[in-house]
């Protein structure tokens, strides 16, 4: 079963869609209430007020995801900064996916991004743990530039899917930017799934690539994490030297 | 209780059932990792690293020492004012060592007072804690005058003249800004405080090596040789007692050591480091500035002397390099303050000592407006006397007294060390270090003007007296 960590800024009346709960049927989801705290006040204070209000909208959320028959359960973290909870708790739970709450219906097509450096195995056990044997259509895009580098990347991946029993179509966009490739393709889908990249040049000036992806989109964008060079042994390791 | 039918209005119903608060300090319910606390509730993350503990370290006490005593001090003790400045930093390293074994076995908030309410029980802690919620104020008090000080020289620098009167209104209203921006701020003013600290370090060290090479005649003409002592050695000690303001922010590492990452390696590390960097800056500004000027001309100069050895040595261009520190030192030192204030007055209020709504953080800042409120009054009033020596020294005497008590609750938990005490730093020079650590702190007050030592006094027997009257049923020692 797929881990997957779900933020929700919970006092500031963050909640989860409904589609996404939907879609996190199969899957282990640890929903993730955090609050930011200012450096003003000691996060031991705020959760002395607040802590009691935040377990109990964090008790329903996790109830939600329950009651659409995941395994679910919920951290609360109070900090000043929610980057570093986020990836402490995914490192301690080894988790293969974080998402974002984003809006959506019931999701019934999902876009699959291969573009860059990422893990295409653990991108396709992923998607096969939460899209096998249901109504869900899946497109796996790449860009034509990696393509050319790395023939049958893609093909590999949708077949494997296939086997799977999910239902993919294989896609590769021209287009200038992997950003825009990825944005252009969206309309349509209810959801994203993409790999954790490594940091870049730009990720560090323009911010975290899946970041500005959920930017661009409205819908949930599901990060499936880079393996953890220090835990598990990633579900048939590929292509990305880690 | 004073007054029985208090407790029943909702006046502070609590304040019996807090010896054992909220459950936060039984141990079954906490789980320290280097990254986080685990409570019953939730997880609270440790934020703080090593550099942002030195910047707290550094960017509240290099204020103080730098761009307000050098002047008085020199005025006082001659150039053995670089001599004052050592003694100080000797004491402050005492004392900060115990502080980091206890910091590093009780990661919490509170600083301090934490140690010594757990160690020494409740008295000696509400004594403490109280006090050292009002030496934070006049602390930061302390630091707007000085800062009235730089704002008068930077306007007369650019051509506006304005009257000495004028000190305390721009102090005051600082202040009043400060407290503001603190209760509705929401930026991130710790990146803020680190980049002031390390342009101030690079300042102080161009600024420092300049005169250095003057002073020892490698540059320019050789300065007439001056007596070392010429008052004598006692106006070294009292001046050691008067610029000991200049180190009170060590302490206030340890306030936010709940929320520091590793605070078993880093503690220590920040607490040591920022009274070793600042100690070494001190005793070389006051050996450069005395050697620019004699010491009589020096104390003619008063608050803002700095700003003419600036002059002296790099011309208008030092002079307002100096400025521009002295404005951004002493605002960095008081808004450094104020915070510790509020966590300061969190710490006590936690414990029942004074009333919990004291603490209470209001969800649309997510600050505690309440205790921001209770450093910011009263920073205003002390600011308004305009009174530096007196402030600093009374600012003195309160920390002093928490540094000496904090010695002695070291000594107390190592003689009969309880289970939870399980520091991952332990004092080295056992049990030399801690006895001279409190000897030092206490010594320190003797040294002091009347005037200082009996405001101190006034406040202590004060909290002393809201401690029988409102906090007597609470019981924390040992407890953690």
């Amino acid at each position: 079963m797929a881990r997957v960590v779900v933020p929700v800024e919970v006092l500031e009346g963050e909640t989860v869609s409904a589609g996404l709960v939907g879609l996190l049927a199969p899957a282990d989801v640890t929903v993730l209430g955090y609050h930011v705290v200012p450096e003003q006040t000691t996060p031991e204070q705020m959760q002395a007020q607040f802590g009691e209000r935040a377990t109990e909208a964090l008790e329903d959320l996790t109830e939600e995801f329950r009651s659409a028959g995941a395994t679910a359960d919920y951290r609360l973290v109070f900090t000043h900064d929610r980057d570093q909870s986020v990836e402490r708790i995914v490192d301690e739970l080894a988790a293969d996916a974080v998402t974002t709450t984003g809006t959506t219906g019931t999701v019934e097509r999902l876009l699959v991004s291969l573009t860059g450096d990422v893990a295409v195995g653990r991108i396709t056990a992923f998607v096969e743990s939460i899209a096998a044997n249901r109504p869900i259509e899946v497109t796996l895009l790449a860009a034509t530039a990696e393509e050319a580098a790395d023939p049958g990347r893609i093909d590999a991946a949708a077949e494997a899917l296939a086997a799977a029993d999910v239902d993919v179509v294989a896609v590769t966009a021209v287009d200038d930017s992997p950003l825009n490739a990825l944005v252009d393709a969206v309309p349509g889908h209810d959801a994203i799934v993409m790999g954790e990249r490594a940091p870049s040049l730009s990720s560090i000036l323009l911010g975290d690539f899946s970041e500005r992806v959920a930017a661009a989109t409205v819908g949930p964008v599901l990060v499936v994490q880079a393996p953890d060079p220090d835990s598990e042994v990633g579900p048939a390791d590929d292509d990305s030297p880690e | 209780m004073t007054e029985p039918g208090r407790d029943a209005t909702g006046g502070s119903p609590e304040s019996t059932e807090e010896s054992a608060p909220h459950g936060e300090t039984d141990p079954d319910d906490v789980a320290e990792t280097d990254e986080a606390t685990y409570t019953k509730e939730g997880e609270l993350e440790r934020t703080i690293g090593l550099t942002g503990g030195l910047s707290i370290g550094i960017g509240t006490m290099i204020g103080a020492g730098i761009f307000v005593f050098p002047g008085i001090a020199a005025g006082e003790a001659g150039p053995a004012a670089a001599a004052s400045f050592a003694i100080g930093a000797v004491v402050a390293l005492l004392v900060a060592l115990p502080a980091s074994e206890l910091g590093t076995a009780m990661p919490r908030s509170g600083g301090g007072y934490y140690f010594i309410s757990r160690g020494l029980g409740t008295l000696a802690g509400s004594v403490v804690g109280l006090s050292l919620w009002l030496g934070l104020v006049f602390a930061s008090a302390f630091y707007l005058v000085g800062f009235g000080y730089y704002a008068i020289d930077s306007l007369a620098e650019v051509g506006i003249v304005v009257d000495a009167a004028f000190v305390v209104p721009i102090a005051l209203l600082f202040g009043a800004g400060l407290t503001v921006l603190n209760v509705t701020g929401t930026e991130n003013a710790a990146k803020l405080q680190n980049g002031v600290v390390a342009l101030l370090l690079s300042l102080l060290v161009v600024f420092l090596g300049a005169g250095i090479a003057d002073a020892v005649g490698l540059t320019g003409q050789s300065s007439p040789p001056e007596t070392f002592a010429p008052f004598g050695t006692l106006p070294i000690v009292t001046t050691a007692a008067l610029v000991f303001t200049s180190y009170l922010g060590f302490a206030q590492v340890a306030t936010v050591a709940g929320e520091m990452k590793a605070p078993g390696r880093n503690l220590p590390l920040a607490m040591v480091g920022s009274v070793v960097i600042v100690g070494v800056l001190y005793v070389v500004t006051v050996f450069v500035a005395t050697s620019a000027f004699g010491s009589n001309r020096l104390a003619t100069l008063g608050e803002t002397a700095m700003v003419e050895v600036g002059r002296h040595y790099l011309g208008a261009a030092g002079a307002i390099a100096i400025l521009f520190g002295g404005l951004l030192a002493t605002v960095s030192s008081a808004n450094a303050s104020i915070l510790s204030t509020s966590r300061a007055v969190y710490a006590v209020s936690r414990d029942g000592v004074i009333p919990e709504w004291a603490s209470r953080i209001n969800l649309r800042f997510g600050t505690p407006h309440v205790a921001l409120g209770l450093a910011g009054g009263p920073i205003l009033l002390l600011t308004a006397t305009g009174q530096v020596t007196v402030l600093a020294e009374v600012a003195s005497f309160l920390h002093l007294v928490m540094y000496g008590l904090l010695c002695v609750a070291l000594l107390a938990l190592r003689r009969n060390e309880p289970d939870w005490y399980d520091p991952s730093f332990r004092v080295p020079g056992y049990p030399a270090v801690p006895v001279l650590g409190a000897i030092g702190s206490f010594g320190m007050i003797a040294f002091m003007q009347l005037a200082s030592q009996l405001i101190g006094l006034g406040i202590m027997l004060a909290t002393a007296g809201w401690y029988g009257y409102y906090a007597r049923d609470v019981e924390l020692k040992g407890v953690l």
